[in-house]
């Protein structure tokens, strides 16, 4: 799995490590435009470019499932902003973009979901549905969406199996939860996954960018 | 002069505090950074009135001379301290670098010392402008002095340069004083007397920031149009939503590549995360911290 590296056009030299965007489709150029493979973006630092390296610097060096385009990923059924256990598979039939994000209330995962709100009409038009997960509960989800008024589901992956299960790549030495955003097909199998920690707008040009070509 | 305009004008000096839109606002709180833009993302609510009192504005343009604004002599004698400790630590290299005939180390390292000054300003000012309260020991009257200069922005023009600058030239002093004594190393003592000069008058570079061009002598106009102090039109967008950039206030030159990266909010990020740390850019100003637009208008000159 290569990760391309490249650094920014900047005056001053960088302070932090080059960092890679992580942009998991690296045998169909289609699904994603070379610019988003050569940006360096914000602060992330991938710390894991194959599945036999753990996904995140936690103390217990498990080697985590991680999901890869091309495979089913883990069922799993979470609670949503209501309170109701909503199940992967109540997608199948359908193209669903499942997008991992840090938290509820912060900047750039206000960002992500307003845009998400703004596009959800596209896309819907693309038959596709949206879901988020992070690791709030459900109150803060159901506060959250209602306050930006998000009309798709929240979903709460209190203590993070599902980010972990997934393989979720956490980003700056393991102190933030990772953004990444998997599109599946209506067969329940990823066609795209896209990283990228501090441009969380770029999640839904690609994603959408993705389902109206396919 | 309303009491409660006097009220909210500290003693030491003010540098910069997170200006507040209205309460009733909503944002999808964007990490945008220096341009504002019209945000789609934008969720306007009906605006509630501002609960906080606020000073009273006489109809004609008023005349600002608060005592609390004005220099003393102790301030006055800081300033002079620090300055002299500064003064100090440049002839001492200058003299040493003579007798070596050694120049172009201590001329280098004053040049890292004038761009690390700058980066060290915006770390300094984003940690005020967004953690802590009054109640922070040691800070806790430098962050009161950040929020009231983000409601009154234009206050710091009409502060006398030792009223503004006294309290960085009290730490200079402390810092570098004892730096003048113990070092002999000229490279050490340039990248000193100048790093510190210029978090000394950072406090003045932000002043002229806020000033308008035709206040400005022209040589100060020079240099910010020359990027080598802040610009005008830089700093302004640190006091516009969402008022989480350009934090830097000696030459600015730090300010595009860290909000470019997104450092601050990386750190921002990893203090929520870790220790639980909300900033306050995150949050909806209180309308006690809204910038008081009216009162300011009055200050502008067309």
């Amino acid at each position: 799995m290569m990760a391309t590296l490249s650094l920014p056009k900047h005056s001053l030299p960088s302070l932090l490590p080059p960092q890679t965007p992580r942009t998991q489709s690296p045998r169909n150029p289609t699904f994603l435009p070379k610019s988003t493979q050569s940006q360096f973006h914000g602060l992330k630092l991938s710390n894991s470019s194959s599945p036999s390296v753990p996904s995140s610097f936690s103390a217990k060096s498990t080697i985590f499932a991680k999901v890869n385009k091309g495979q089913v990923p883990p069922a799993f059924t979470l609670k949503d902003q209501d309170g109701k256990n909503v199940s992967l598979s109540k997608f199948k039939g359908k193209p669903v973009v499942v997008y991992f994000y840090p938290a509820d209330e912060t900047p750039g995962c206000t960002k992500q979901a307003c845009a998400f709100r703004d596009s959800y009409e596209k896309f819907k038009k693309a038959g596709a549905e949206v879901v988020g997960i992070s690791g709030d509960d459900s109150a803060s989800h159901k506060a959250f969406a209602k306050k930006y008024r998000l009309p798709f589901t929240l979903l709460s992956d209190v203590g993070d199996k599902v980010r972990k299960d997934w393989g979720v790549p956490s980003d700056l030495f393991g102190a933030l939860p990772g953004r990444q955003t998997y599109v599946l097909d209506k067969n329940g199998m990823v066609q795209l996954i896209y990283n990228n920690q501090f441009q969380p707008e770029k999640h839904i040009d690609e994603t959408l960018k993705f389902l109206q070509s396919a | 002069m309303s009491l409660a305009f006097h009220h909210k004008l500290l003693h030491s000096s003010v540098l910069h505090e997170r200006a507040r839109v209205p309460r009733g606002r909503v944002y999808c709180l964007a990490a945008t950074t220096t341009k504002p833009r019209p945000d789609r993302t934008h969720l306007a609510v009906e605006p509630r009135p501002s609960t906080a009192p606020g000073p009273l504005i006489s109809p004609t343009r008023p005349v600002l001379d608060d005592p609390s604004l004005k220099s003393t002599w102790g301030h006055r004698a800081w300033l002079a301290c620090g300055c002299t400790a500064v003064l100090v630590a440049l002839a001492k290299s200058v003299v040493v670098s003579c007798e070596s005939h050694a120049w172009a180390e201590p001329v280098l390292a004053g040049a890292l010392g004038y761009v690390l000054a700058d980066l060290g300003s915006g770390v300094y000012h984003w940690g005020i402008d967004n953690y802590g309260d009054a109640s922070t020991p040691v800070f806790g009257a430098q962050i009161e002095a950040f929020q009231g200069h983000h409601k009154w922005p234009w206050t710091i023009t009409r502060r006398q340069a030792a009223n503004n600058l006294h309290a960085l030239a009290r730490v200079v002093a402390f810092v570098v004083g004892p730096i003048d004594f113990i070092c002999n190393d000229p490279t050490m003592l340039g990248f000193v007397a100048i790093c510190s000069g210029c978090i000394m008058f950072s406090q003045q570079f932000h002043s002229w920031a806020h000033s308008t061009k035709s206040k400005l002598p022209p040589p100060v106009v020079a240099l910010q149009d020359l990027g080598l102090l802040v610009s005008r039109s830089q700093h302004a967008a640190h006091h516009r939503v969402p008022y989480n950039n350009n934090y830097c206030i000696v030459s600015g030159v730090w300010n595009e590549f860290l909000d470019d990266r997104k450092v601050f909010e990386a750190l921002e990020m990893v203090l929520f995360f870790e220790f639980g740390l909300r900033p306050r850019s995150w949050s909806e100003p209180s309308s006690e911290w809204t910038e008081d637009v009216e009162e300011e208008s009055y200050q502008v000159e067309a």
